[in-house]
């Protein structure tokens, strides 16, 4: 009877790890399409595979999350400037998804920022001023959220960095910024396997810029 | 322990996994492929992405009775019912275009929409601020669009062939009463709000929604800017005054407020005057905002606003140019409302506000005092309910109640005679918008208007279609009755005059591509029930005036064609006339002219970070009265023309250094002529010209933004 109940245990731990097993390589497998996707097309692939694991796992942000990070890529590499804001509306919607499931997670916050940061381009002289304050401000937040997070640090660095040169002032404290973000790349340590690991490369270029 | 996890993964993948193959292709309603839509088992991983001829295929494992949800960026969710046995599964799916997507149409009939968020925008938000010779004035810049007239002695909005007072300001759908400054004589007035506290300006020159009333040609609706983001101090230091300004950001709300002082005293012993000023206008004026954020979707507005304005002059005699009367004005302003707004669920939102306008002008020439008082609530309760994505109902109801008051020193009996009336209306609305299809919009509309100085009942129905039979251009046509109470001079005399009343049919075409815009429209105005003197002086009139307004407009902006450069042209063709007030027959009214054109030009230079602007403005002459003339309203002012250009230089990301000036070319320009009351001894009337108060208006100001983040300057609030 005792070991009934054990193998029974067993069964029902073994199926509940096995689900998780199984977000966890589904996800890790599409992050990879994901950040070596090159085209529109195929990072839109990525995306419907994160929407559809993310219609299915109702609790989790990650999904959502890449998402929205595909279609800010997508945004990056879009030149027509009325299908960009239709791409970054694509990401907004699919933060605030990941935001039901964790709305303070630093990473999404930061992925927020970086939205309204790319909305600048579209329009710089009518929208710098306003998407300025909410970019800097949602990376404030992040930061706060978890001090260790590169991304937030290195986002931040890019806003103070592409203000600087525009305005031809010091990048002193974007530069710092920049630093501060790459030491704590240097430091970082996903939680797991599926956690976000991209922006070290742009905080490389950042630094060598400051050089 | 993964020695016993692995086995059994392993036994549980190979038993359960029987794979039902699911191919097919997504298409729309036409048959043409959809690609990169997304197929989805729903509740499961499995699916997968259409390929560029609308094919896709995939595995899996599920079984029963399943939901296969399709999905694809501008069409609607499609959800197909679908029995899983292990075989294989062939399906095709047609997607329905989505009514909401970016490239549906939309009613564009007779409306100007400026903001940052909506891409379909003829202006931007900031234009307002960056538009040479509109010194940053919300009706400088709209009159450079088409539709408006140029009336220089005025500075209010004339859009149409119709009268200034024929535009009606609302501020978050709150109705503003006097919404422009106190002027001098004969010189321009300024709008009394200032351009940066919006975020979105609809300008409308006819056929507008049935939610507005008691405007008869014109609706400007300025939508103030939500929470603020960044706590800042601003401070101005300008030619003409100085201003601070302090926003403090809280986690769920926001506050800001502003104090400025106008004293253009130093200005006017610099540059020489028209007018014979004893006192030039000395202004104190504050503003302060509040947004609180209230639950999910909640949104509290709180907005304020104060002036006072004293000038005083001298009115010389028309005949006796020696003889003159000196006039003092003190102006005292105030408005302020509170809007809220929620979402309800997903399918009705809720918006409720009110209103209170203060005006008074306290005005005395020589020894004689003269007041002018009015004083009005607005309130307006509003439901907007998505029945479904093509159609969307919006209903409500609103009151304005207003008192004007005046009083002046009765030259007979040397007793203050006074007069007042109270007006309320009350009106109800309802508008329904349906999509037929993505490519066909139309929008009916019904206002019901009570008031009970007149005691009528009105009914406005208003229409609007629009039609897009390409992917790009599409026509709009819009049909409304308009009703307005005539201006308060002619109620205080006789309270039970009745409304005055247009028609308007607006006919449009419109392209909107890639920072390129092209537009021309057409219309005709027809006006009734316009206030008639039956005496010489108007103290006894009645409504059977009437008049008409035809014309031709168009705009082109183009912000593509030449890096770095903005630039939009725009004409107007006005035909119009009208028989009203003390009128002897139909005849072309003063403030209208027939032709009006505009460029304006924009060009940021990088290298010197500075935006540079030019405006260049023709309006061609405007009829006047000559009572040496026999026939009414039958001579013409010369042509009206003015360059303006201005600068802005960012020395610093937040330091701004604004410089502008208007008529560069120093034409003298005439607005119009007055003459005596009554004739010289030959028999003949002396006139004098009205014309600008003076030859430039030149500016300089230099305006720094205190802020923890230095990227921010004061460039969108100008």
């Amino acid at each position: 009877m005792k070991n009934k109940i054990i193998i029974l245990l067993l069964f029902v731990v073994t199926s509940v790890m096995a689900d998780d097993q199984k977000y966890i390589q589904s996800m890790a497998k599409n992050i990879k399409i994901l950040y070596s996707a090159k085209t529109p097309e195929q990072y839109q692939q990525a995306i419907n595979t994160f929407d559809r694991i993310g219609n299915a796992e109702k609790t989790k942000w990650e999904p959502f999350y890449y998402s929205a990070f595909g279609y800010l890529m997508v945004a990056n590499i879009e030149t027509d400037i009325a299908k960009k804001d239709q791409w970054l509306d694509l990401a907004a919607a699919a933060v605030t998804k990941a935001k039901e499931n964790s709305p303070n997670e630093s990473e999404i916050i930061a992925l927020d920022g970086f939205t309204q940061m790319l909305r600048i381009t579209v329009d710089p002289a009518s929208r710098g001023a306003k998407y300025t304050g909410q970019a800097m401000s949602l990376y404030g937040k992040a930061i706060q959220l978890n001090p260790e997070n590169p991304r937030a640090l290195a986002l931040m660095a890019q806003m103070q960095l592409g203000a600087a040169k525009f305005m031809k002032t010091s990048t002193t404290e974007g530069c710092a910024t920049a630093a501060n973000a790459l030491e704590k790349f240097q430091t970082y340590h996903p939680a797991n396997p599926i956690a976000p690991m991209w922006g070290k490369e742009m905080t490389d270029g950042l630094v060598a810029s400051c050089k | 322990m993964n020695w016993i996890f692995t086995p059994l993964l392993l036994f549980a993948s190979g038993v359960v996994y029987a794979q039902t193959i699911i191919s097919g292709k997504i298409t729309d309603v036409k048959g043409e492929p959809i690609p990169a839509a997304n197929i989805v088992l729903k509740d499961s991983y499995d699916g997968a992405t259409a390929l560029a001829d609308g094919t896709f295929n995939f595995s899996t494992s599920e079984t029963g009775a399943q939901t296969l949800v399709v999905t694809s960026i501008g069409y609607t969710k499609s959800s197909v019912n679908v029995n899983l046995n292990d075989t294989k599964l062939t399906l095709s799916v047609r997607l329905k275009e989505d009514i909401n997507n970016l490239d549906a149409v939309v009613i564009s009939a007779g409306s100007f929409t400026a903001g940052d968020e909506n891409r379909k925008t003829v202006l931007k938000a900031l234009d307002i601020a960056t538009t040479a010779g509109a010194t940053a004035d919300i009706a400088g810049v709209l009159n450079t669009l088409p539709g408006t007239q140029k009336v220089g002695e005025s500075g209010k909005l004339f859009v149409r062939g119709g009268d200034g007072n024929e535009t009606r300001t609302f501020i978050d759908g709150m109705v503003v009463l006097d919404a422009y400054n106190s002027s001098a004589p004969n010189t321009p007035s300024r709008g009394r709000f200032l351009p940066f506290m919006f975020k979105g300006t609809s300008f409308s020159t006819g056929g507008y929604s049935a939610e507005y009333g008691q405007a008869l040609s014109s609706a400007l609706v300025l939508n103030s800017k939500d929470k603020s983001d960044i706590t800042q101090t601003d401070i101005g230091i300008l030619s003409v005054g100085a201003d601070v300004g302090h926003t403090q950001v809280m986690d769920r709300a926001s506050w800001s407020g502003k104090i400025q002082y106008t004293d253009i005293r130093p200005y006017y012993h610099l540059i020489n005057q028209v007018l014979d000023w004893k006192t030039p206008p000395v202004a104190i004026e504050g503003s302060s905002a509040y947004r609180q954020q209230v639950g999910k979707t909640g949104l509290l507005k709180l907005y304020g606003n104060f002036s006072n304005t004293k000038y005083s002059l001298f009115l010389h005699d028309i005949a006796e140019p020696t003889s003159k009367q000196l006039m003092n004005m003190n102006n005292s302003y105030g408005y302020g409302n509170a809007v809220y707004q929620q979402a309800l669920n997903s399918k009705w939102n809720m918006r409720s506000g009110v209103s209170y306008s203060y005006n008074q002008n306290a005005v005395r020439i020589e020894d004689a005092p003269m007041h002018q008082t009015e004083k009005g609530i607005h309130s307006k309760l509003v439901f907007e309910n998505s029945l479904s994505d093509k159609i969307e109902t919006r209903f409500g109801a609103e009151v304005i109640s207003r008192q004007y008051s005046e009083s002046k020193i009765d030259s007979a009996s040397d007793y203050t005679v006074g007069h007042s009336f109270t007006e309320a209306i009350a009106a109800p609305f309802v508008e329904v918008q349906a999509y037929a299809s993505s490519k066909l919009v139309a929008k009916g509309g019904l206002r019901m208007e009570y008031d009970n100085l007149n005691n009528t009942l009105g009914f406005d129905p208003r229409l609007s279609l629009a039609y897009k039979p390409g992917n790009q251009g599409q026509f709009s046509f819009a049909y409304g009755k308009f009703r307005q109470s005539a201006k308060n001079i002619y109620v205080v005399n006789q309270s039970d005059l009745a409304s005055e009343k247009a028609e308007h049919f607006i006919l449009n075409y419109q392209i909107i591509t890639n920072q390129r815009t092209f537009r021309i429209e057409t219309y005709y105005k027809r006006y009734f029930s316009l206030v008639r003197f039956l005496d010489s002086n108007g103290d006894k009139l009645n409504n059977t005036g009437f008049g008409y307004a035809k014309g031709l407009e168009v705009i082109w902006r183009d912000s593509k064609s030449i890096d770095k450069v903005d630039y939009w042209v725009s004409y107007s063709y006005l035909d119009t006339k009208r028989n009203y007030l003390n009128y002897p027959s139909s005849a072309i009214p003063s403030f209208a002219s027939r032709h009006n054109f505009s460029v304006v030009y924009k060009h940021f230079i990088t290298a010197v970070k500075t935006q540079v602007g030019v405006t260049y403005s023709y309006s061609s002459g405007r009829p006047y009265y000559n009572p040496n003339n026999p026939t009414f309203n039958n001579d013409r002012t010369p042509f009206y023309q003015d360059l303006s250009a201005n600068l802005s230089f960012l020395p610093k990301g937040w330091i701004i250094i604004h410089a502008s000036c208007t008529n560069l070319l120093g034409r003298n320009n005439i607005f119009g002529y007055q003459y005596g009351a009554s004739p010289n001894s030959d028999g003949s009337y002396t006139g004098r010209t009205i014309t600008q108060p003076a030859k430039h208006f030149m500016f300089i100001a230099v305006f720094i933004t205190l802020s923890k983040n230095k990227t921010v300057n004061q460039l969108p609030n100008l």
